[in-house]
């Protein structure tokens, strides 16, 4: 394809670029005040001064104005426990999208290629359900969750948020479009109703249950409320959100470090979306294009 | 499916087979999504008491009938947080909208070079999580050290050195609102950009032949073709700000914001539905919550039918 004339590029150019700078600028802040040394996180200046170094001079005699020494911390200080809260945090949404995915892909198979009485009624009373804003599950949630015995217990954290509707639409919608024949054909070879699941539905659904997981994933690396509500303030899975959340109330705010903190939840997060960007379009797409 | 051959009462394997691989997801939604619903409504007619230990407290809850609803619907704080709530979506929602609609139409264009890696900038922050976006917010409009009051002393408005942007009743809303616009227009931008391929291009070659002027192509042409999408993200977007609550503990340090006299009441401006129902539920009127709950679907439920209304006359 031809590219554009030379002026209608710059033209554009000129107003994408103000609003990219906008858009990217909580990231860059980020990084920018992360990497600041103590006491310059809430200075407006970004290029030292008379008396600063950029980064710390063995002599010693000028201030540095930049370290690394706030991801140390965070990493490393046994009073700030970002390492643990980071792995609660991966532990819970890689829990939780696993266990989405699998209901989501056993449930969807049964919704797309079984029959049996209530079926369409059961669907459309799940689907039904979508309509309801999230929000107004935490009383009950919470009070369920609480009988249970399951606070401050990964059960809380994850259970509640693995019937997912949405993933269950999008696993049946994509296996009702798989041919009746490849069944017929395994049956014919004498596969067994389990095998014909495992070796025939799942591997063609592959990029489906792939894109599931990292919305899934995603999702609940930031689910601040809920796990905010199920865990109280001295258990031991609080997750990055709400760890930075007590940091932030506790302590009188070290911004440098708590950006820093901000970093371990905002890059991977980055990164696993760069990579696998088709995914995640594939997903948010779906959402929105109707039958 | 009535062209289906009627099959018989009697359970086939297969059915049975059917059953096996729904039940973990069925039991699941049951016991978190289904039951849930009747249950709060349950809730809503009761409340807690002050002298029950915090384990038995939903068990020792006591009955009020309407009364919850009653308190509820004649607390000013409540309907302050309603308004302030579909003030909210009242800013965020056109905004929001224009902006992906806007990118969209100029990253929609393949001869732009470096289009996809746009696309994929303006779609990022979308991923990333709620709570430390709003966090590194607080840091940007810090009144001292934030660039935006800066780059307005510069401009010769200084009023924003004083105030700040969180920090006053007039300007936290809309300070909020635009900061989730920022992180929220590339998703918008990516529906758009679907939406606008699915637009025939033969369409577009008609409007030329007859002399449409730009203008008129994206006023008489393109928006209505994209009223659909546009409604949808409509309805998605007032669901989300129904469902709002972490930007506006984050944005707010936990508080709600600056107090504002509401007839006569004092409230935090930044107080919106989720963040009320948040406070009755941390200060154990679970009672109240539910019922704040309940109301709240009711409203979630009337705009899903106007919907379903306006999808509906568009097909007439």
């Amino acid at each position: 394809m031809r590219p554009l004339p030379p002026k209608a590029m710059l033209a554009r150019y000129a107003v994408l670029l103000p609003v990219l700078v906008l858009v990217q600028l909580p990231l860059v802040w980020m990084i920018v005040t992360a990497l600041k040394a103590p006491g310059y996180g809430l200075v407006l200046r970004f290029i030292p001064g008379p008396g600063e170094t950029w980064f710390e001079d063995a002599t010693g005699a000028a201030k540095n104005m930049y370290t690394l020494g706030n991801f140390r911390n965070v990493l490393f200080d046994a009073d700030f426990p970002f390492w643990r809260f980071a792995t609660n945090s991966a532990l819970v949404a890689g829990g939780c999208a696993l266990m989405t995915v699998a209901l989501c892909a056993t449930a969807g198979y049964g919704f797309a290629k079984k029959q049996f009485p209530g079926r369409d009624r059961l669907f459309a009373l799940l689907i039904a359900a979508m309509l309801v804003p999230g929000l107004i599950y935490m009383v009950p949630q919470y009070a369920i969750v609480l009988k249970f015995g399951w606070i401050n217990t990964w059960a809380a954290m994850i259970v509640p948020h693995t019937a997912n509707i949405f993933g269950l639409f999008l696993l049946r919608q994509h296996i009702r479009s798989l041919p009746d024949s490849l069944i017929e054909a395994a049956k014919v070879d004498g596969a067994h109703e389990i095998s014909i699941f495992g070796r025939v539905i799942l591997p063609l659904s592959v990029p489906v249950m792939v894109t599931l997981f990292l919305l899934t994933f995603v999702g609940q690396w930031s689910n601040f409320l809920w796990q905010l509500i199920v865990n109280t303030p001295d258990s031991k899975l609080i997750t990055l959100p709400v760890g930075l959340s007590y940091f932030q109330g506790q302590y009188s705010v070290q911004w440098e470090r708590m950006m820093a903190g901000a970093c371990f939840s905002i890059i991977p997060v980055a990164v696993l979306f760069l990579v696998a960007q088709r995914f995640f379009i594939a997903g948010l797409t779906a959402g929105s294009v109707k039958e | 499916m009535p062209n289906q051959p009627r099959r018989t009462r009697r359970l086939t394997a297969d059915a049975l087979w059917g059953y096996i691989f729904i039940a973990p997801f069925v039991v699941v939604a049951a016991v978190f999504l289904v039951f849930p619903i009747g249950y709060s409504f349950y809730l809503s007619l009761r409340e807690t008491t002050l002298y029950s230990s915090w384990y038995n407290q939903f068990s020792d809850m006591v009955w009020m009938g309407a009364g919850n609803y009653v308190s509820l619907l004649t607390s000013k704080v409540f309907w302050y947080s309603l308004l302030a709530t579909f003030l909210y979506a009242a800013l965020l929602i056109p905004l929001s909208l224009a902006a992906s609609l806007s990118l969209a139409l100029v990253l929609n264009n393949q001869r732009l070079p470096g289009y996809q890696a746009l696309r994929s900038a303006f779609f990022l922050p979308h991923v990333f999580d709620v709570f430390v976006v709003g966090i590194i917010w607080l840091l940007l409009f810090n009144s001292t050290s934030g660039p935006f009051a800066s780059l307005f002393e510069a401009l010769g408005i200084t009023w924003f050195k004083v105030h700040g942007f969180l920090d006053n009743p007039v300007t936290v809303l809309p300070s909020i609102a635009f900061a989730m616009v920022l992180k929220g227009m590339g998703f918008g931008m990516v529906l758009f950009i679907v939406a606008l391929h699915n637009i025939p291009e033969s369409i577009f070659e008609a409007a030329d032949i007859d002399g449409a002027s730009p203008a008129q192509k994206l006023f008489r042409v393109t928006i209505p073709l994209l009223r659909p999408m546009i409604l949808f993200l409509v309805v998605t977007s007032l669901m989300g700000v129904l469902n709002g609550f972490t930007e506006f503990y984050a944005m707010t340090r936990a508080t709600g914001g600056p107090s504002v006299s509401f007839l006569g009441e004092t409230v935090q401006a930044g107080r919106v539905s989720g963040l009320h129902l948040y406070r009755l539920f941390d200060e154990s009127f679970y009672g109240h919550a539910a019922a704040m709950s309940f109301i709240l679907l009711v409203i979630a439920l009337l705009i899903t039918a106007v919907n379903f209304k306006l999808l509906g006359d568009r097909s007439q």
